[in-house]
């Protein structure tokens, strides 16, 4: 009883914490850091659906995110739509790309699958530059509206081309990504993506269908991925064909890797850490990649499970070790 | 009409036949290893960048670097395999794949760090001198792109048919355990099998590079094709990433040449979903086996 209270006391601290953030950091640029890594939380787990719960290497999740910005960004610029009416549509945009992209590959297994995400997202940046008359090619979307103000009665207006109103919504959209993939892990489809991922023939011999339980991890994560673009382009309000290369994509995977993919608490440790970290040591972009790419090699040979994974194993060794002598 | 056309075959061919190269050293490894190696193209990177070195700095004779190239490629394989691979031999393929991309990550940003991000070519004599036979006119570098590839792949071929490391090569593919069993040192086998597939990545790079423009992203493009090559061909086939190489090499061609020249690089991925959608297991595939 009493550790339930706990759990429910760092439960409502950490809420606070959050919610009171804007008014604790002062400077807009840490409120800025912390919308950039809301983005990326959204990006991290709903890869992490896919790569840590369902053993499937995707490449080009940021095909999926830029799908999502592009969406919205010309539904809003050129149909007169609004933010909130585009969100779901780039997502569903997205998720119906994964759907298109995964029937053929999911037909072979493992690693055909990550060569043909690698051969999409190249594709789709190919169709970016390429198709100017929608796109734009390599200039990009400029004056992309942010989303409308919500007049609020009582507190001030929620005007979104402000931070802290941004960063309340990409908090809500990073909260819901935690709680649904969450839920949905932990239910009888989430048990059966891990049991593809540990194995898919004994997974078969059990009754689940692998092919329509990967689409569905496929999309799923998809349309996450396809929201986070959203997010993306109208708190940026400018968008081009370069910030949905295979880097994003290789950046979101070490963040899902290097915190330790299959949880849910590694993915956004690694989003913080490999965000931030970058700023406060002032590292120039060359370097950064040497370290990630390197750092990437370690944590696969050492500790396959991530940074949060292997600093749980120690801890839990620890107090393991502890025990033993003190019986 | 037709001499154009025998023109764009001979450019596939030259195309084709690097595509092989470098998709030969991936199904290989993929073969033996299982193994699929995304550092690939960043090996075929180094490779360029060795020759490029070797002959505009220190005036080595084209040839004799790019052959010192091959050799200390196939090194740095040797050593990527006991470093990096070796440790997570007994892990999924999801695992090795992702310390590959690791490794891919590493090498380009350090090239990019090292190196710098400006285009560069190898200085060779080759380019200019033009051959014209049957109507079809093409470089000597073409020309030699064309020859060594090939030489190289014949090479490959009397190796794994008239060595004793050739023969322990495809019998660790065939059956690993079985190959220990017979006394296969299966260790040195997956070294000098990564080493032989880095040498010929810088063969197709040191070849290339005095064609076209090097820079350390250079290698994400032909790698990501090789991939196609050796789904088109099947994976872990010698003969299928030749062919593959070849039909896509011919295809991105025609396609720049009838269809459309700034949607030549979609060329390969739409091929590639055609395939999976056809024939899954690609032209001389076998079935799947479980693993």
């Amino acid at each position: 009883m009493k550790g339930n209270y706990w759990k429910l006391g760092k439960w409502v601290l950490l809420l606070f914490i959050l919610v009171a953030f804007p008014y604790l950091a002062g400077d807009d640029f840490f409120i800025h850091l912390a919308i950039v890594i809301e983005i990326w939380v959204v990006l991290v787990l709903s890869l992490n659906l896919i790569v840590g719960y369902t053993g499937q290497v995707s490449f080009c999740h940021a095909a999926f995110y830029g799908i999502g910005a592009y969406t919205s960004a010309l539904l809003t610029l050129r149909m007169g739509f609004s933010f909130w009416s585009a969100l779901p549509l780039g997502a569903i945009s997205a998720g119906f790309l994964a759907l298109l992209i995964g029937l053929p590959s999911f037909r072979v297994r493992g690693a055909y699958f990550s060569i043909i995400t690698m051969a999409f997202g190249e594709l789709v940046q190919i169709i970016f530059h390429n198709w100017r008359g929608l796109t734009n090619g390599p200039d990009g979307l400029p004056g992309i509206p942010p989303p409308p103000t919500i007049p609020l009665p009582i507190l001030s207006n929620f005007v979104f081309s402000e931070k802290t109103a941004f960063y309340y919504l990409s908090l809500i959209a990073a909260l819901a990504t935690v709680l649904i993939l969450r839920r949905l892990v932990q239910s009888r489809v989430g048990r059966a993506f891990v049991a593809i991922r540990e194995d898919e023939g004994y997974a078969r011999s059990i009754g689940i269908d692998p092919m329509s339980y990967k689409l569905l991890s496929f999309v799923i994560g998809a349309m996450f991925a396809g929201m986070a673009g959203c997010l993306y382009a109208h708190y940026f309000l400018y968008i081009s064909p370069a910030s949905f290369t295979i880097f994003q994509s290789f950046d979101i995977l070490l963040m899902v890797i290097i915190g330790g993919m299959g949880s849910i608490l590694g993915p956004i440790f690694g989003a913080i850490f490999l965000t931030s970290m970058p700023e406060y040591l002032h590292l120039a972009n060359e370097y950064r990649m040497v370290i990630y790419g390197l750092l990437l090699v370690v944590v696969i040979i050492l500790a396959p499970q991530g940074l949060v994974g292997a600093a749980q194993s120690i801890r839990t060794g620890l107090f393991a070790g502890r025990e033993k002598r003190g019986a | 009409m037709p001499h154009e056309i025998l023109q764009h075959i001979a450019n596939g061919l030259v195309l084709g036949s690097t595509y092989a190269l470098i998709a030969i050293g991936l199904t290989i490894i993929f073969g033996v290893l299982n193994v699929i190696n995304l550092a690939h193209g960043e090996i075929y990177m180094i490779g360029s960048f060795i020759t490029f070195y070797l002959v505009s700095k220190t005036g080595v004779n084209y040839f004799a670097s790019l052959l010192l190239a091959i050799v200390l490629v196939g090194l740095i394989g040797f050593l990527l395999e006991r470093i990096v691979f070796r440790p997570v031999r007994e892990s999924p393929l999801l695992i090795t794949l992702l310390a590959s991309i690791g490794v891919s990550i590493f090498l380009q940003s350090l090239a990019l760090l090292v190196l710098g991000p400006e285009l560069r070519r190898i200085p060779t004599q080759f380019g200019e001198t033009v051959v014209h036979f049957w109507n079809i006119a093409l470089t000597v570098q073409r020309i030699l792109i064309f020859g060594i590839s090939v030489i190289l792949i014949g090479l490959l071929y009397l190796l794994f048919r008239r060595t004793t490391i050739g023969k322990a090569i495809r019998a660790t593919a065939q059956d690993r355990i079985g190959a220990a069993l017979a006394g296969i040192p299966i260790d040195r086998i997956y070294g000098i099998t990564f080493a032989l597939a880095s040498g010929l990545a810088a063969g197709a790079g040191s070849l290339m590079g005095a064609l076209y423009f090097i820079d350390p992203f250079m290698g994400f493009m032909p790698a990501i094709k090789a991939f196609i090559v050796v789904i088109l061909g099947g994976m872990g086939s010698v003969g299928g990433a030749i062919l593959g190489g070849v039909v896509l090499g011919m295809a991105e061609v025609l396609g720049a040449a009838y269809i459309s020249s700034e949607y030549k690089d979609a060329i390969a991925f739409v091929m590639l979903i055609l395939v999976l959608i056809l024939k899954p297991t690609g032209f001389m595939g076998m079935e799947e086996e479980e693993r």
